[in-house]
């Protein structure tokens, strides 16, 4: 009985470990060492990238049901962001104040709502005010952005990219900010209006909560702060963010390619998903939609080219270290493991992966959040029904997934191209790694990467070695997917049916 | 106020259906007030649109004096209710322990409570670090209930407490219920009307999504042929306690 309940458990899990114990012996035996380890590497690699995908899906999935077809542009975006902020921020930093401002109207409309609830608005009125409203708060931010040299904005770290020389040379002077101030003050404007729009002017029945009304006093109050901040940092910013130690900057260029990508989640999944929850087969077209609407936006803004972003010097020293030890001295660009020459940037992206599994793992495991999410996954109805904010738990879980994507994007953007579609294949990826692994699971969605990350390794070197078409190491993950559903078909670690 | 809840004419639809059609009852402040009816009469929408789960398109739920219509689920629960759903619906995947804490409205209400949900579920005890799939039908019910015992709350909403339970177990949810209506207010839907004719001392029958009775339990019981007319087979025929 014990051991019936232990194979109930970790039964999937013994089995794929088993499993891949006995493929890399075999692949040992018949590759030989060298060969075999470079594609164990590549194939790690692969993994961790599909698990920063796979993870943000799987839970987005798993408590809100939604299947988001634009993971895969967010680690696009998370990609464009990086390489920005890496290599010249100018852009960013010219449309932050402008973000910022949006965001303090927005932040408004739970203090807005006590206020304007009241007005005597007759009924029959109100839907049309809302969308009377909606269309000046569009009017208002378009006037606000109009003239503003955008495309110019966006060529600077274009042209640093093109031309590699001292990315300085190439920061674009902002706009004056005699003439630029009207503009953040607009979209603070027309995010007021969109947050009057949102308090319903002149409706009675809704319930507002007085207690938190502090809350939202501060948040706006910081975010008008951090508007006016950026807007004097315009020019001074990117200046000092170039002056700075570059492996810093790739620092904190992960974060802020994360962060932005978190942002983003956060306001498509308030603004555009939530409404559709209750009509959930929408839903599929709104994520595809955005996911292209996504993509032209950033080919009219950067063009339909593939850029590389450069490694920082951590990663980039010329000369091959002698074992990882030696890295941490050297910095090269490659390091000899068991015999085998390996990019040292790669195994910077199999450690990134790993450090998001323990902490994801830690997050689920330890936290009050953690603990809702995977209550939510089973029944978040009853999760609601404990006094829990669900809706508060969706947007966050959405911001932590498209977060994680985008975390994904810009650690990839040093070996990978950076291109419009570069989301695309992580996505149909991803997809398959979710449901191998089981929706809702991250842990399944950790084991599925892995398992599909060896597979198209593993593909790719068969189908070199033996002559034959590279499509084979595709259809292995299609093939991996097939059996799994076969013999399990709510996956490897599924909890829905 | 006499009345701890007044629920005034909902109507409540699930889809295009009208589920419930004009639902109105009171829940006596510290009294258990049981809502019988066949499979289908409302009696669990009832339960989820006094909660805001599915919320009602008319009429009017108060609580404690204070219109509750309009606000959504979790804002109601933190007010003081509590739910029990009916399939012991516990979360499989959590602990006995995380089950229990993950219903904490403030830090350190399962602490303060831990000794009263313990004296009314002892085996909760014993299973604590235990997954909730791990546990027997009847614990996870026990677990359900003690789940709504966490914060301190002013109305407990108990979904069939006693389905599919093994009649030793049924007392000791009974021994439960009864204990803990001493410091709350219990709304219970009950299919075993053994059980609920011994707990509560009003009762509201459904039927079709309307109330067709209500009344005090003690003549209740004398009534043979409205028992055997609403409640039907779900009774035994004898079934006026003992």
């Amino acid at each position: 009985m014990k051991l019936k309940e232990f194979w109930q458990k970790n039964g999937a899990f013994l089995t794929v470990v088993v499993l891949l114990a006995a493929l890399s012996f075999v692949g040992w035996m018949a590759m030989g060492q060298k060969s075999f380890v470079r594609t164990m590497l590549s194939g790690l690699t692969l993994g961790a990238l599909y698990f920063m995908v796979a993870a943000g899906l799987t839970l987005i999935f798993g408590l809100m049901d939604v299947l988001n077809f634009a993971h895969g542009t967010m680690l696009m975006i998370g990609a464009y962001a990086g390489w920005q902020f890496y290599t010249n921020p100018t852009f960013l930093f010219g449309l932050a104040p402008l973000a910022v401002a949006l965001m303090t109207g927005l932040g408004a409309t739970s203090l807005l709502q006590p206020v304007v609830m009241n007005w005597p608005i007759p009924e029959r009125w109100q839907r049309g005010l809302r969308t009377a409203l909606l269309l000046a708060a569009v009017a208002v931010g378009l006037i606000g952005v109009l003239g503003l040299d955008i495309l110019g904005l966006a060529d600077t770290a274009m042209v640093a990219t093109m031309v590699a020389a001292n990315p300085l040379a190439e920061a674009t002077p902002q706009e004056p900010l005699a003439s630029f101030w009207f503009r953040p003050a607009l979209l603070l404007a027309a995010g007021l209006l969109m947050a009057l729009a949102q308090a319903r002017p002149g409706d009675r029945t809704q319930f507002v909560r007085r207690e938190a009304a502090w809350r939202s006093w501060v948040t706006v109050g910081v975010l008008l702060a951090l508007t006016v901040v950026a807007t004097l940092v315009r020019e001074s910013g990117p200046l000092a963010v170039l002056q700075m130690n570059a492996n810093l900057r790739f620092v904190l260029s992960l974060i802020a390619g994360a962060l932005i990508g978190a942002g983003l989640g956060a306001v498509v999944e308030t603004s555009m998903v939530r409404p559709l929850y209750v009509r959930p087969q929408f839903l599929v077209l709104l994520t595809l939609g955005l996911a292209f609407v996504l993509k032209e936006v950033t080919q009219v803004l950067w063009d339909p080219l593939a850029y590389q972003m450069s490694r920082p010097p951590l990663f980039a020293q010329p000369g091959k270290a002698d074992n990882i030890l030696a890295w941490f001295s050297g910095h090269n660009t490659t390091i000899n493991i068991v015999g085998v020459t390996f990019p040292s940037y790669r195994l910077f992206i199999i450690a990134l992966g790993v450090m998001m599994l323990i902490a994801l793992g830690v997050l689920m495991n330890y936290s009050r959040l953690g603990m809702i999410i995977r209550a939510g996954v089973q029944d978040r109805e009853m999760v609601e029904a404990l006094g829990i904010n669900v809706r508060r738990v969706f947007t966050l879980v959405f911001s932590l997934g498209t977060g994680l994507a985008a975390l994904g994007g810009i650690g990839a953007a040093p070996f990978i191209p950076v291109e419009p579609a570069m989301g695309d294949r992580f996505l149909m990826q991803g997809f398959i790694t979710v449901v191998i692994g089981g929706m809702g699971s991250y842990s399944g969605a950790a084991i599925g990467a892995l398992l599909l990350g060896l597979a198209r390794a593993f593909g790719d070197f068969t189908a070199l070695k033996y002559h034959l078409s590279p499509a084979i190491s595709e259809a292995s993950t299609v093939i991996i997917m097939a059996v799994v559903l076969l013999v399990r078909p709510a996956g490897l670690f599924g909890k829905k049916e | 106020m006499d009345n701890l809840l007044e629920v005034q004419d909902i109507h409540t639809y699930i889809g295009q259906f009208h589920i419930l059609e004009g639902v109105s009852l009171k829940v006596r402040r510290g009294s258990i007030t049981v809502l019988l009816g066949r499979n289908g009469a409302g009696k669990t929408t009832t339960l989820k649109s006094i909660l805001g789960l599915t919320p009602p398109r008319q009429g009017r739920v108060i609580l404690d004096g204070q219109d509750i219509q309009g606000r959504r689920a979790f804002d109601i629960a933190t007010l003081g209710v509590g739910y029990v759903p009916e399939h012991r619906a516990i979360f499989r995947d959590l602990s006995v322990a995380e089950n229990l804490r993950i219903a904490e409205r403030k830090k350190g209400d399962l602490d303060r409570k831990a000794d009263f949900i313990f004296g009314l579920f002892p085996d909760l005890k014993r299973l604590y670090k235990l997954p909730g799939n791990h546990l027997s039908g009847g614990q996870q019910q026990m677990l359900a209930v003690a789940r709504a015992l966490v914060p301190d709350n002013k109305l407990l909403l108990i979904d069939e407490p006693s389905e599919g339970l093994a009649p030793v177990l049924i007392e000791q949810m009974m021994e439960a219920i009864r204990h803990l209506s001493a410091t709350t207010t219990v709304l219970l839907v009950e299919q075993n009307f053994i059980m609920a004719s011994q707990l509560s001392e009003s009762y509201y029958i459904m039927d079709d999504g309307k109330i067709v009775h209500q009344g005090a339990m003690a003549d209740l019981v004398q009534n043979k042929a409205l028992i055997h007319q609403y409640l039907g087979a779900s009774v035994n025929a004898g079934g006026g306690g003992q």
